[in-house]
């Protein structure tokens, strides 16, 4: 896979203050990449810094190997962004304003122009004034104008925002086939775990200006073994069969439930052992650790350090 | 390059601010050449063969107020007084009356006063071209297309100063021809009474208009260029335009202010920019020349573009 985007050791200093530190990752071609971090931890800034709208402190961030600070109408060419929320000119329609942008970069035509409308859905209402626009048609709009140059990268920041979930699940649907169908690398941010689950790749995670863990989104939900809820009467006899059979395994219990981590293959030997021993289950359920859990785990564990 | 001049072209003209100034300055001249029309008599002197004689009644009683107070009257007052008194006497000597054929070309150099309110929207224009972006939060977009933020800088620029000079045309043009419509074209145009140092001297209405045209779009581009520095450097359109507008009108008052005293004045903007002190009347302080106040404007106008050019470029865009 092709590296499209480099950020290499790059940190930014305001004020004095460090908000990005040394910060490298690359994101690859036909790759969603997301960018997870509670408020505050510098995402945007990330985001800004490789789309050049702030300067860089210290390293590079390089775009099909254009520098974006030495080399910038080249490096940019190749990018689409929606930086925050997508605002636009309101008192334009949504043509015009596609026109605008349009007119700044080379060789865009109005097919391409009215494919692009077609792509996100506006056809209706795009000679409509864009103040007259829903968040979710303005939020089109915005992916509307980071397409029209056919870009290698698309940047979308916190690109579910304020939407309703009809219009979050277009984005998603959206931001996959553009990654898949034309092989773009997108970078979304966001501090929504679920989100970032359903949508990206690989997720980076990010606090305090650091870059904390990357890892692929199904290593980093499912990393070892599989998770099994089991409701019995009696929580803690379990517990202890479960430390004869599996001896340093970790175990919880969850009211009435234990809560272990097993193959898929041993279950039934399980069963076996825990009727054997005089408990009644009455349930179990295969429970999947969701991205929020792994995002606090890793977070909190970083910090305590 | 076009195209960029052409996005900032139609970004100014899809607002509706825009047709308000436009409707502005064509129902200010459409009123006042209904006054003209309407109104009979136009100043003081007897609409008649008598005009000489008023124009001496004139001449007699400000001359008496000039030496009665001498000293005691402002020095723009005493100043006007000379002038008036010169030219009256030209027109007596000279047989020229005062009432003669009112045409469009005198009409449209009555309306050039209202140049100052094409400086004034050009500064509203100039204050918000850059802000505005900022405000809007569509600096976020435009600074993200494969282009210098230099030259959107300067396509900025161009369109503020395209859009004053439409303006300029607009007046000149609106005015002449309701001046051509109200007051016909006049036979031989009545020259125009130049005075300056105690002298009189006839020019003719069209280059009188040129030279007032030319001469207030100096002042209109360097005010205009201050606005548009703030605008570019401190995002503010509101402290942009206010600024300006309120340097427009109290920049002269307060530099004359400071120029009775000392005379570092002549290094201010304002006494620079009004170019008239060396055509008509004197200039505001001695020692100042044509060339000298020319040096100063370019001086200021350099210092104005780098300001904005530097602080546009190194600026993080953060909001």
């Amino acid at each position: 896979m092709k590296a499209v985007v480099n950020i290499e050791d790059v940190s930014k200093i305001i004020k004095g203050r460090k908000i990005i530190d040394s910060l490298s990752f690359q994101v690859n071609e036909g790759e969603v990449f997301g960018f997870l971090g509670p408020n505050g931890a510098g995402k945007t800034t990330t985001i800004r810094m490789i789309v050049g709208l702030i300067g860089i402190t210290s390293g590079d961030i390089k775009i099909l190997g254009s520098s974006i600070q030495s080399d910038f109408e080249k490096a940019i060419k190749h990018v689409g962004a929606i930086v925050e929320n997508p605002e636009m000119y309101k008192f334009m329609s949504g043509y015009q304003n596609l026109l605008h942008f349009a007119r700044m970069s080379e060789g865009i035509t109005k097919e391409k122009i009215a494919e692009t409308v077609e792509f996100v859905g506006l056809t209706d209402r795009i000679h409509d004034k864009v103040k007259t626009y829903s968040l979710g048609m303005r939020q089109r709009l915005g992916l509307a104008q980071c397409l029209l140059h056919d870009p290698k990268v698309l940047i979308l920041d916190e690109p579910t925002n304020g939407l309703d979930p009809a219009g979050i699940r277009e984005i998603r649907d959206h931001v996959r086939k553009l990654a898949r169908e034309k092989g773009m690398a997108v970078i979304v941010s966001s501090h929504l775990l679920s989100e970032m689950e359903m949508m990206c790749d690989r997720v980076g995670i990010i606090q305090n200006g650091k870059l904390i863990d990357i890892q692929s989104v199904n290593d980093f939900v499912q990393e070892e073994g599989r998770l099994y809820e089991i409701e019995v009467d009696a929580p803690a006899q379990a517990e202890q069969a479960m430390k004869r059979l599996y001896p340093g395994q970790s175990i919880a219990i969850n009211n009435q439930s234990i809560v272990v981590t097993i193959e898929k293959e041993n279950v039934p030997f399980l069963v076996k052992e825990l009727v054997h021993d005089g408990l009644n289950i009455f349930s179990i359920q295969e429970t999947t650790r969701t991205l929020e859990d792994r995002f606090l785990e890793v977070t909190s564990g970083k910090e305590g350090k | 390059m076009i195209s960029l001049i052409k996005n900032e072209w139609l970004k100014i003209f899809k607002r509706s601010g825009t047709y308000v100034m436009i409707g502005i300055l064509v129902l200010i001249v459409s009123i006042a050449g209904a006054f003209m029309k309407y109104q009979d008599t136009r100043g003081s002197v007897p609409d008649n063969e008598d005009w000489k004689k008023g124009l001496e009644m004139q001449n007699a009683s400000y001359q008496k107020e000039l030496e009665e107070m001498g000293d005691m009257l402002p020095v723009d007052v005493k100043e006007s007084y000379e002038r008036t008194i010169a030219i009256n006497d030209y027109r007596i000597e000279n047989n020229l009356s005062p009432n003669q054929d009112y045409s469009s070309l005198s009409f449209i150099a009555d309306m050039s006063s209202l140049i100052d309110f094409v400086g004034l929207f050009m500064i509203i224009i100039a204050g918000g071209i850059v802000a505005s972006e900022f405000t809007w939060g569509t600096i976020k977009l435009l600074l993200i297309r494969p282009i210098k933020r230099e030259k959107i800088l300067v396509s900025k620029y161009i369109t503020m100063l395209l859009f004053g000079g439409s303006l300029l045309l607009l007046l000149f043009v609106f005015s002449g021809l309701l001046g051509v419509l109200l007051f016909g074209t006049g036979g031989q145009s009545s020259p125009y009474l130049n005075y300056q140092d105690g002298t009189v001297t006839e020019q003719s209405m069209l280059f009188h208009l040129m030279k007032v045209y030319g001469l207030s779009s100096i002042n209109m581009i360097m005010l205009a260029t201050m606005a548009f520095m703030i605008s570019a450097a401190f995002r503010s359109s509101s402290l942009a335009i206010g600024l300006s507008i309120f340097l427009m009108f109290v920049g002269g008052q307060v530099t004359q202010l400071v120029a009775m005293k000392y005379e570092w004045a002549k290094f201010s903007l304002f006494a620079n920019t009004d170019l008239f002190q060396y055509f008509e009347g004197t200039p505001m302080l001695p020692g100042m020349t044509l060339g000298f106040s020319i040096i100063m404007l370019i001086i200021y106008f350099l210092l104005f573009q780098a300001v904005a050019f530097l602080m546009f470029k190194k600026r993080d865009v953060a909001a």
